[in-house]
């Protein structure tokens, strides 16, 4: 074991220090935090755009003025005196300009007219209706309403829904449902990332025999430990970097969504997330140097090679149907398939509102068992497959490796 | 006496049907280079991997002097086919492998700095291996095999693509190592660097033993005279039939002509024909590269000799 943890850590050593490494761990969140913070930059910054001119003759300029201001932000109001022929000419040159003119008669009507510059046109068509209801009251105050009747009319119908169970009783299904959601978001991440540092793992085998620095290292150590080392370093790899990746995205929730989302992380059910995930990696990190050790030249792979490449993602194109069904057969079959249950396990308790115990028992039962298979075969490819140089192992050597 | 440090004992290994070695049986004793030579695929390569455990005989015992089983740790090693991670710095790749046989990293560093300086490559230490031409990275492949002080050392190869100045750098540092007491193993196929540095030798063909012993007695025992002729009309001077002849090979205006055990070189130049035009004659013993040579292409010089292997 002690070998064993020395190629851990410098497998860990070697790409820790490494640009690529570096690069992918920081930039990743980096480049998340960029993009949503450019996101709100261009939002705020459209919204900002619109100039809103207003030819008042009816005395609503300040009251249109508070409902932009507390209901479409992004609404600058102006007061202006240009006629309409000024304002069709204006309109033209500025883009995110708007002109509205209200006076007496298109009020009573009921009619207000604008021009817009062709930014603002589509915009404030769609959202013009806001400002209906400063107008509505204009309206209705030249038709002689008194202020108690206008208040009535003003004031909409609304309907309001009756709560079948108590508010206390609705956040806590929400909190339920979070305490699940976010662990299983955890979980995801965690897999996720483990899974492409387990792939780094065929990267690693591979260039040993490329390098030709397999027999160097096993004139020291024997292959298992040299293959154990390589499982464990790449785990850690993945852990840094899962952690770096979950503190920023928690980070990133607390400040754009809810400052309580710590505390849906921090829950008994995140540790079952986290245990599928772990399992999930010790599948395919044994699938991936099993594999690695028997390709040096990434060019001529052969179909069989190719496939187990891609076995990780086979839960992938059943996202759609588990998310919508959850307890449905495509979910339940994938739960209980090795190279698909961490994925579908992870996507189906995040959503589910009850946990179905023996399901979750029977699916990490065949994951162990697969894990255990795996290794051992992974081990006996490994211990030919490092060592053989000049050419990728045909799928008739590896078979033969696996029954010596 | 030296003392025996590796005995290989009856070392059997199969490839499915080929019968890879035969029965292989030789010691290593501290102090000693002892040369395991032999064409490509006799099976030294794979003698030397049984011995570091890389794959396992069929049967056979292999001993290590003092230990249970192989210790790894005393055993330096640099394989035939070898190389170095590229994108790692020169000391990192030392101590990682140093390391990996337990030997103390502040001392490893210490004798990683002084071999590179011996090796031309002071101050390169930080460099990446990526950056190293192939002589270089022999050098740090070396230099890895003998950082940690083993007490046996196996160097399969040691010499292959390395410029003479290097392989002069090598052979003087395989010689000092012996000299301190370190048992050393080496394969090679330059005859003649091995004929300078080792004292005792193991060859092999067809993973099977031809030939074992000190250097000196394999002279004596083996490496009989040759006379070789420049002149006129050689082939037809009938030198076949000449007493104690027992090969002659004819080469434009020259004649090698293989002498028995017997053969005395006063005695027989004598019963040269008086007739024979000479341009040059000399008369030396076969070295161990024709010895080599004669075995690699299964000639059998010595079995014409009327010699049986030992």
């Amino acid at each position: 074991m002690r070998n064993a943890l020395k190629i851990a850590k410098w497998e860990i050593q070697k790409n820790i220090k490494n640009k690529t490494f570096i690069i992918g761990i920081i930039m990743t969140p980096a480049l998340f935090l960029l993009f949503s913070f450019i996101g709100s930059l261009v939002n705020s910054s459209d919204e900002e755009n619109t100039l809103v001119y207003v030819n008042d003759q009816v005395g609503a300029y300040e009251a249109l003025k508070e409902t932009a201001k507390t209901q479409h932000e992004s609404w600058k109001l102006e007061k202006t005196d240009v006629s309409k022929e000024e304002a069709a000419k204006l309109a033209e040159k500025h883009d995110d300009a708007v002109y509205l003119f209200l006076d007496k008669q298109s009020v009573e009507q009921g009619n207000i007219q604008y021009y817009a510059g062709a930014d603002a046109e589509d915009e404030f068509a769609e959202q013009s209706q806001i400002l209906s209801g400063p107008l509505k009251a204009v309206q209705l105050k030249q038709a002689g309403l008194t202020d108690q009747e206008l208040a009535a009319v003003a004031k909409p119908i609304q309907f309001e829904k009756e709560q079948i169970l108590s508010k206390e009783e609705n956040d806590q299904k929400a909190d339920d449902f979070l305490k699940k959601f976010v662990p299983g978001i955890v979980g995801g991440i965690l897999f996720l990332s483990i899974l492409f540092n387990g792939m780094q793992i065929f990267q690693s085998a591979s260039s040993e025999k490329k390098e030709k620095i397999a027999e160097i290292i096993l004139s020291s150590i024997t292959p298992s430990q040299l293959m154990q080392g390589k499982i464990i370093g790449y785990f850690v790899l993945g852990m840094i970097q899962a952690f770096v990746y979950l503190a920023a995205a928690i980070g990133i929730a607390i400040w754009k969504w809810d400052p309580e989302v710590l505390s849906y992380v921090l829950v008994p059910q995140t540790l079952l997330f986290v245990f599928i995930a772990i399992l999930g990696y010790f599948l395919f990190a044994a699938l991936y140097v099993g594999l690695g050790a028997t390709v040096e030249d990434m060019s001529s792979t052969n179909n069989m090679q190719g496939l187990v490449m891609m076995l990780p993602f086979l839960a992938f194109p059943f996202i759609g149907p588990i998310f919508s069904d959850p307890e449905g057969m495509v979910a339940q079959v994938g739960s209980y398939v090795p190279f698909t249950a961490p994925a579908v396990l992870i996507m189906r308790l995040a959503v589910l509102e009850v946990w179905p115990w023996a399901q979750i028992a029977i699916s990490l039962a065949t994951l162990a068992v697969s894990i255990v298979f795996l290794m051992y075969a992974a081990g006996k490819i490994f211990r030919i497959g490092i060592m053989m140089y000049g050419k990728n192992a045909t799928p008739k050597e590896i078979i033969k490796w696996l029954r010596a | 006496m030296l003392e025996t440090l590796l005995s290989v004992k009856g070392l059997n290994k199969w490839f499915k049907d080929k019968h890879a070695l035969k029965d292989i049986s030789f010691d290593v004793k501290r102090g000693e280079i002892m040369a395991i030579l032999g064409p490509n695929g006799a099976g030294k390569s794979t003698t030397i991997r049984n011995i570091m455990e890389i794959i396992q005989p069929d049967s056979g015992e292999i001993e290590f002097t003092g230990h249970q089983g192989i210790p790894r740790d005393k055993i330096g090693y640099l394989p035939e086919e070898r190389g170095l991670y590229k994108n790692v710095r020169v000391m990192d790749m030392l101590l990682f492998l140093a390391d990996l046989k337990n030997y103390p990293l502040k001392q490893a560093r210490e004798r990683a700095l002084a071999y590179l300086e011996k090796f031309g490559l002071g101050g390169k230490e930080n460099m990446k291996l990526e950056e190293f031409s192939k002589g270089m990275s022999q050098k740090v492949q070396f230099i890895a095999s003998i950082l940690d002080e083993p007490e046996l050392l196996i160097l399969d190869e040691p010499f292959s693509g390395l410029d003479p100045v290097s392989q002069d750098q090598f052979k003087e540092e395989i010689y000092s190592l012996a000299q301190n007491g370190t048992a050393i193993l080496v394969s090679s196929h330059q005859m003649n660097v091995i004929e300078q540095i080792c004292s005792r030798l193991f060859m092999i063909q067809n993973g099977q033993k031809v030939i074992y012993g000190t250097l000196d007695d394999v002279k004596t025992q083996y490496a009989n005279f040759k006379c070789t002729i420049r002149g006129e009309n050689l082939e037809q001077a009938g030198l076949e039939n000449l007493p104690l002849v027992v090969r002659t090979e004819y080469t434009e205006g020259t004649a090698i002509l293989s002498l028995g055990t017997e053969a005395e070189p006063a005695k027989w130049l004598r019963q040269l024909p008086e007739q024979l035009e000479i341009h040059e004659l000399s008369i030396d013993r076969i070295s161990l590269h024709e010895i080599f040579i004669d075995i690699a292409t299964e000639r059998n010089l010595i079995r014409e000799a009327g010699e049986v292997y030992a």
